[in-house]
């Protein structure tokens, strides 16, 4: 069975590809036959052009072009395999959670070489399972929502071929028995990210954002490999039931890093951490994020919403036996969770472009997440993770199907009173909307709150720092998702050529919504005992290790902690209703009485100025200095040029001996003969 | 005086080096060159029974009837690649065997 | 060791017996019908290639001996007959096109490479001079006519001249220095000698030399590779891919299998002479090939160089050697037969194109075909994570283990010289003018190379399987 989870995906993956490359070649049978080859051609006249008129930060109709042949088969079969395997998840879940029914699958073996040996085998336990539920019921939400939101799309078939097999590289990297394997569905999600980011390929921002996400990564996983490569040093293996039994052993000793005595457990934690920052997109390494959402709509609401940027907090979860070892790292976890919880939340808040909002909000979400696991209550931060993978992925298709209705319209200064042309929608982004700020009931109240419960009771140096950052970030959530519901629902509408061809999605869209929304309500309150309750040591058993006692003192906090999310939610929706509904010029003049805040925050902190004078201009400047001198004045004029001359005059001198004469070629194997037998009687071979 | 072991090793090694000399001293005519390759071959026969002999071991001998019959399938068939190239080229000088080169 | 022990049974020797039958069977049938049943006798052959696989991979496992020990199947054995016999297979299939031609329809053409199989494999099974002997002989005396088998083009007789001169000269070196080998040591089994050969006296050290002189010339080790440009050039295509491929396997094995189980006693002699034909054969390798023009020869000097570069595994005289020289020709056979099957898909209206220039703006004409030559260029050249540097990879690493680091930085170095030619060849690919569109390709030419470039480009993820068999079938010699 959990084969079938894993692999039908890849199976959907290649025959969309199959039919994606055959449909390329079709329409372009003199071109290239390779997929990106075909568009190299004629298209790229008609696509320059096309684009012209086209303004930043919306969605791509793409030049008009006729689709791919096979389209609706490579739709068909991509959601089909994906509504099974999503099927066989929430058995697996109810198997393993509840049945005990822990497995592991090992496939075949891998690599062999050393010391090194890897196998390929699928680990299920109960983390896994939560996680399969997660990845594969979103996923086949998303592939059916795909249906109906990229009909217009021409490469279709291209499209559901990256969807599948993103899925299926996230479904590696959750049933990963080892760090190796992990890395694999690891890197495999990245390549995924980045192929649909830039879907679009022929508009230079989604480019330019593909870029940055693999870039940005590729910092974060090379702490990631470090990590593994330490694990491997200190353990001799990347088996994660090797690594667990022998963690408690390395607890005091050392790793020299670059002639530092550094903690080996604390040091292989925060290297691994910087890989889940990069993926997580947590403070400093979230810059890709927002960028990301020039990716079509399904693909934030599925890879940067629900599942791929939570590898982070899967890692960290699964490592839980190695984290609780190492409390240092907990607390940088804890540090770098809070911050960007409340860093993200303030940016969220002035932002115009509906889905960068929900990217921040992500971003700050997924903080709160490594709240929890800094507090070392990992079973809760899985629980956030559970419910936020609901609301967000909501949040995003709702976003996605307004997107839809306002033609490509993502800016939501533009919109307004949409609530009376889009009713469906407007009801399942409010749910989703409820969801995230924490309304009492909903899925996102039971594991918010929980984590700010855990922030407070946890004995790390900064649990006060990550307990007032969780719960101002949760004011400000509030405030900015229904500033955002408010500006796109409500009022009065302010394009109104947009507002009056405004229309409601169709089915294939409006089904996954309501699912998900249901998903938003109903993923709390069934799941709270088993994630954050006494539940929990029956429920995931070996695959999490919570700090002791945790989940037990976390029943215990003052009232006024457990209520101060609520309160907050509470204030920041009266802000909200305050100024976008009651008194709309209110936030106009706030912005104009503090100009330097306000520009502070739309421009998102100045980070990207500031990794812009910091890294990439040296870089360019780096660049252009060894291309100019380097390489024109030094390399070419004293190294390869020269070196290949000389290489040309031995190749001459070679071929010269080849004289194509018989009595030559023997005599040189006479020579040759004669040469050895020299050597061995005079030379140094007869000693 | 005895004739040991030493004298028909020398006679083999005398042999031996004419067949090579014969194969890269002779510009002319390929049949030369095959007759070279006999003279190396005989001189190995020479070897093998000459050891086989000293050695009281009778797997020379064997092994020298085996190079006898080797040899001669080798002369035919180089005899045959001979008179095909004969065919094409009208000589079978070994100075003009020079088509291909570099 | 005694006749009586090591017994006279022919189940060992099945494989070639079942080979060595068919091989007559499909000659009388030949001989009886006459050339216009060539392509049946063709693919007749490539069945029975595959049969005889199948029956080496049928034999009982473990170590098997017979003809009073003369002739020896044990892993190394088996691993390397699949692999010839493989070669083998494939060089045929890569012929059909070659052989479609009214005027070239010769059924003995598929008969002499079953028959020059069976000497590949009697000569990866021999375990004593003499069937050593006769094993490269029924392969070498096979490989001259087949070089010639065109009979109306001079360039292709005079590859099978030069060929069989060169080759005889070679064997009767290989037999002198058998002869002296076995007068100092008074025996011709592998395992006698091995028991003697403790000392390096002159005489076996000059028997040694020749001996492995001899052999060097089967595998076009520099100085005895004189003939390999010249007889790549001229035999046709499919022979040169053939060329390329199953006699290198056996000439390597046969070469492996006497320096480790015959030789073990004076391991620092044959060491030097090693060393020294690899690093001669990589260096030249690389140098030569950069001024060629005509792609066949190029593959030459590039198979000469690969052949130094499988030599360092061996100059390791280690396990690990072993088990390096073997990953290496396995994978060496898949990226040449590739890189055959485009070499012979090259043709323009009919005429097959040879040189280098004719491949320009081969992405744009046919850019499949160009992005797998690419591909089998850059495993060739070693660049990772194609087969082709998992090949090198493993050889270097058993030199660097056995503490020859000078011959490993010499071979690196070699290696990116080399690196320079197959470039050059994906340059002219991807960024010369076109040259007009080549004919459609041959759908055998098409799976042969869909096969070997997957194999080159998919190896990384799972090379287990190739890892483990060579593994055990370096073990089997120690």
């Amino acid at each position: 069975m959990i084969q079938a989870i894993v692999f039908l995906p890849l199976i959907g993956a290649l025959v969309a590809g199959a039919i994606a490359i055959y449909g390329a070649h079709a329409r372009n049978p003199s071109g290239d036959e390779m997929e990106h080859g075909d568009h190299g051609h004629g298209a790229h006249a008609h696509a320059s052009d096309a684009h012209v008129h086209d303004d930043h930060g919306h969605d791509d109709h793409g030049p008009i072009e006729p689709p791919a042949a096979g389209s609706r088969a490579a739709e068909i079969i991509t959601t089909a395999l994906l509504l099974i395997a999503a099927g066989l998840s929430w058995v697996v879940l109810v198997d393993v959670g509840f049945l005990k029914h822990d497995a592991r699958v090992v496939l075949f073996s891998w690599i062999n070489s050393g010391d090194l040996n890897v196998n390929w085998t699928l680990r299920v336990d109960t983390l896994t399972a939560v996680m399969l539920v997660v990845v594969n019921t979103v996923s086949s939400l998303v592939h059916l929502y795909s249906i109906g939101y990229m009909n217009e799309d021409p490469n279709r078939p291209r499209f559901m071929a990256y969807l599948s097999l993103f899925t299926f590289a996230m479904l590696m990297l959750v049933t990963a028995d080892n760090l190796v394997q992990l890395f694999f569905g690891w890197e495999g999600v990245g390549l995924a990210s980045y192929l649909l980011i830039g879907f679009w390929f022929r508009k230079p921002s989604a480019n330019a954002a593909a870029i940055k996400a693999f870039v940005v990564n590729r910092v974060g996983d090379f702490g990631f490999a470090l990590g593994i490569f330490a694990i491997f040093m200190l353990v001799g293996s990347t088996d994660f039931d090797t690594i667990f039994g022998a963690a408690p052993g390395l607890t005091g000793k050392t790793i020299n890093f670059l002639g530092w005595n550094a903690d080996a457990l604390t040091l292989t934690c925060l290297l691994l951490f910087m890989g889940a920052m990069g993926k997580s997109a947590q403070f400093l390494l979230h810059t890709w994020l927002p960028d990301a959402m020039e990716g079509p709509t399904p693909v934030s609401a599925l890879i940067h919403a629900a599942t791929m940027v939570t590898a982070g907090v899967f890692m960290v979860a699964r490592l839980s036996p190695l984290f609780e070892l190492a409390p240092n790292a907990q607390a940088v976890v804890m540090l770098f969770g809070a911050s960007t919880a409340f860093f993200a939340a303030t940016i969220g808040l002035v932002q115009n472009d509906i889905k960068r909002i929900i990217a921040y909000s992500t971003c700050s979400q997924l903080g709160y997440m490594f709240v929890a696991m800094g507090a070392g209550a990992y079973s809760v931060g899985m629980f956030h993770l559970f419910t936020h993978a609901f609301f967000k992925a909501l949040l995003f298709l709702g976003a996605g199907s307004v997107i839809h209705a306002m033609h490509h319209e993502q800016d939501i200064r533009n919109m307004g009173g949409l609530k009376d042309r889009i009713p469906f929608t407007y009801i399942v982004m409010t749910i989703g909307t409820l969801a995230l700020t924490g309304f009492p009931l909903t899925a996102g109240y039971f594991s918010k709150d929980a984590i700010i419960e855990s922030a407070f009771v946890a004995h790390n140096p900064f649990a006060l720092y990550g307990f007032l950052m969780t719960v101002v970030a949760a004011l400000l959530t509030s405030f900015y998702s229904w500033r955002l519901v408010f500006k796109t629902f409500h009022g009065e509408p302010h394009d109104h050529h947009h507002y009056e061809q405004a229309h409601e999605s169709p089915l294939t869209m409006l089904v996954p919504l309501g699912v998900l929304a249901a998903g938003s309500i109903l993923a709390g309150f069934p799941f709270k005992e088993l994630f954050t309750g006494h539940g929990v040591g029956e429920f995931f058993r070996d695959s999490i290790k919570n700090k002791p006692d945790i989940l037990e003192e976390m029943h215990h906090v003052p009232a006024l902690v457990a209520y101060s999310p609520t309160i907050m939610m509470i204030v920041g929706f009266v802000v909200a209703w305050l100024f976008y509904i009651r008194r709309p010029y209110l936030p106009v003049e706030l912005a104009n009485q503090h100009q330097g805040l306000y520009k502070f925050l739309l421009n998102k902190w100045y980070f990207d100025e500031l990794y812009e004078i910091i890294f990439v201009r040296p870089a360019k400047w780096l660049g252009r200095f060894l291309w100019k001198k380097g390489d024109g004045f030094v390399i070419d004029g004293f190294g390869p040029d020269g070196v290949s001359a000389r290489v040309l005059d031995v190749t001459r001198n070679v071929v010269k001996l080849q004289t194509g004469y018989l009595y030559h070629y023997a005599f040189a194997m006479l020579v040759g003969v004669a040469g050895l037998i020299t050597w061995f009687i005079f030379g140094a071979g007869a000693r | 005086m005895i004739i040991g072991l030493g004298h028909y090793l020398s006679v083999a090694a005398i042999l031996f080096t004419l067949g090579i000399l014969g194969i890269f001293l002779n510009r002319k005519n390929v049949i030369v060159i095959l007759m070279s390759i006999e003279l190396i071959l005989l001189a190995v026969n020479i070897n093998l029974v000459a050891f086989s002999s000293f050695l009281n071991d009778i797997v020379g001998q064997v092994f020298a009837l085996l190079v006898l019959t080797v040899a001669a399938a080798e002369a035919a068939i180089g005899l045959a690649v001979l008179v095909v190239y004969f065919r094409n080229r009208g000589s079978i000088a070994v100075e003009d065997i020079n088509l291909m080169k570099g | 060791m005694s006749f009586q022990a090591a017994g006279y049974s022919l189940t060992p020797a099945l494989p070639e017996l079942v080979l060595t039958v068919s091989a007559m069977v499909l000659l009388m049938l030949g001989a009886f019908r006459g050339e216009k049943i060539t392509g049946l006798v063709t693919a007749l052959a490539v069945a029975m290639l595959v049969v005889t696989g199948l029956v080496v991979l049928w034999l009982p496992a473990g170590k098997l001996t017979t003809f009073g020990g003369s002739f020896i199947v044990d892993d190394f054995a088996r691993f390397l007959k699949v692999l010839a016999l493989t070669g083998s297979a494939v060089a045929l299939i890569l012929s059909r096109g070659f052989l479609e031609e009214p005027s070239r329809r010769i059924f003995e053409y598929a008969i002499l490479i079953m028959l020059s199989t069976v000497g590949m494999m009697i000569l990866i099974s021999a375990a004593d001079l003499i069937t050593l002997y006769l094993g490269l002989e029924l392969m070498s005396l096979a490989l001259y006519v087949v070089a010639s088998s065109h009979r109306d083009d001079a360039k292709s007789t005079e590859a099978g001249l030069k060929y069989f001169v060169l080759g005889a000269l070679s064997s009767g070196m290989l037999l002198y220095g058998a002869s002296l080998i076995y007068g100092f040591t008074g025996t011709v089994s592998f395992a006698g000698i091995a028991a003697a050969a403790k000392e390096p006296t002159t005489g076996l050290v000059f028997g040694l030399v020749f001996l492995l002189a001899g052999l060097c010339f089967k595998i076009s080790a520099v100085p005895f590779h004189m003939w390999t440009p010249d007889v790549y050039e001229g035999a046709p295509t499919p022979v040169t891919a053939f060329f390329a491929s199953a006699p290198k396997v056996a000439a390597l094995a046969v070469f492996t299998r006497v320096a480790l189980t015959a030789f073990p006693g004076i391991t620092s002699q044959w060491q030097q002479i090693v060393v020294f034909v690899a690093i001669a054969s990589m260096v030249l390798g690389s140098f030569a090939a950069i001024g060629q023009k005509n792609i066949k020869r190029l593959m030459a000097y590039s198979s000469i160089g690969h052949m130094g570069f499988a030599l360092v595994g061996l100059a390791a005289g280690t396990q690990e050697g072993a088990q390096g020289v073997l990953v290496y020709i396995a994978i060496y056979v898949a990226m040449t037969l590739g890189t055959f099957s485009v070499i012979l898909a090259m043709k323009r209206n009919g005429q097959p194109v040879e040189t280098i220039s004719d491949f320009a703006g081969l992405s744009r004409t046919n850019p499949l075909l160009a992005f797998f030559l690419a591909m089998l260029l850059f495993s060739l050249a070693g660049i990772p994570p194609l087969a082709g540097f998992f090949a090198k990879f493993y050889v270097f690493l058993a030199a660097i283990k056995a503490g020859l680091f000078t011959l490993a930085v010499i071979g690196v170095v070699a290696s990116v010289i080399g690196a320079f030619y197959y470039l050059t060849i994906i340059k002219v690919m991807y960024f010369d003018e076109p040259k007009g569109a080549v004919d459609p390709v041959r759908t055998e030419l098409r799976t042969v190379l869909a096969v070997a470039g997957g194999f080159n480009m998919l190896f990384f993820i799972y090379p287990a399987p190739l890892i483990t068999a060579a593994t055990a079938a370096a073990k089997s010699l120690f």
